[in-house]
C-alpha cells in the first residue's frame, strides 16, 4: 500500500474519530438540556 | 442532525482529494499536502480570536456577562487550533527542513502567540469576582488581538523565513493555485469554519448547562 494511502486511511480515521466524539457529546448536551428544561 | 452529516461527507471528501490530488507544491513533494490542514485550521484559529476580540468590545460596551463567556469560549478554541497549526506545521518543519523546530520568524511569532492566549487563561482563572474577571479580560483580549494581524501576516514575511509565502497568494496578491487544488483548499475552509461553528456552539451549550447546575 503507498504511503500516501496509509496516510489519508489514518487521517479518516483520526477525522471520524473526532466527529462521533463530538456527536456523541452533542447528544448527551440535548439530553442534559431536556431533562433540565423538564426539572 | 442532517448538517452535520453534511460535514461528515464533506470533511471526508476533503480529506480523499487532498491525498489524492497532485502534491500542491512539486518542489515540496508529497509532505506539501499538510497545506489542505495547516493553513485552514490557522485561518480558524485567527477567526476564533477576531470573535474573541468583537465579544470583548461588545462586553465591555453592554457588560453583559454571556458576551464574555462567548469571548472565553473563541479564545479556548482560538488556542486550540493555535496548537493544531503548529504541530502539523512542525510535521511539515521536520519533513522539508529536517528539524521539527528552528526558531523561523513563523514559528517564533505563533509561540509568542500561544503565550498571549495561555496568559488569557492564566488571568482568567486569577481573578475571582466575575464581573472583575470579565472587564480584565475583555482588556486584556482585545490588547492581544492587535498583535494577532502582526504576527501571523506581518512578522514572517518581514524577516527571512524558510515558512512558504506565497502558497495561497503570490506577491501579486492573487491565487495561483491549479482549480481542483484551489476547490480542495477552499472546501477545506469551509469545512474547518463550520466545525469551528459546531464546537463553538457545543461549548456554550455545556457553559449554560454547567452555570444552570451551580444555580441549582
Amino acid at each position: 500500500m503507498s504511503s500516501n494511502l496509509t496516510a489519508m486511511i489514518v487521517t479518516l480515521i483520526i477525522w471520524i474519530g473526532v466527529f462521533l466524539y463530538l456527536l456523541r457529546l452533542d447528544r448527551k448536551v440535548s439530553r442534559l438540556e431536556k431533562n433540565s428544561k423538564h426539572a | 442532525m442532517f448538517w452535520k452529516v453534511v460535514l461528515l461527507i464533506w470533511m471526508s471528501a476533503v480529506i480523499a482529494a487532498a491525498f489524492l490530488l497532485p502534491a500542491p507544491q512539486s518542489q515540496l513533494g508529497p509532505a506539501s499536502r499538510i497545506f489542505f490542514f495547516h493553513v485552514p485550521v490557522a485561518w480558524v484559529a485567527v477567526l476564533a480570536f477576531l470573535l474573541s476580540f468583537v465579544f470583548s468590545i461588545m462586553y465591555l460596551k453592554t457588560r453583559k456577562l454571556d458576551y464574555d463567556a462567548k469571548a472565553s469560549t473563541s479564545s479556548r478554541l482560538g488556542l486550540l487550533f493555535v496548537i493544531l497549526a503548529t504541530i502539523s506545521g512542525s510535521i511539515f518543519a521536520k519533513s522539508t527542513w529536517g528539524s521539527f523546530w528552528n526558531w523561523d520568524p513563523r514559528e517564533t511569532s505563533i509561540f509568542i502567540l500561544l503565550l498571549i492566549y495561555g496568559a488569557y487563561f492564566a488571568l482568567r482563572s486569577a481573578v475571582e469576582s466575575r464581573e472583575r474577571r470579565a472587564a480584565l479580560s475583555s482588556a486584556y483580549a482585545i490588547m492581544a488581538f492587535v498583535a494577532v494581524p502582526f504576527l501571523v501576516f506581518v512578522v514572517p514575511r518581514v524577516y527571512l523565513s524558510l515558512h512558504p509565502t506565497t502558497s495561497v497568494i503570490d506577491v501579486r496578491l492573487q491565487m495561483q493555485m491549479p482549480p481542483a487544488i484551489l476547490i480542495t483548499f477552499l472546501a477545506s475552509l469551509l469545512g474547518f469554519t463550520f466545525l469551528f461553528i459546531w464546537m463553538f456552539n457545543l461549548e456554550r451549550r455545556i457553559n449554560i448547562l454547567a452555570a444552570r447546575q451551580k444555580e441549582v
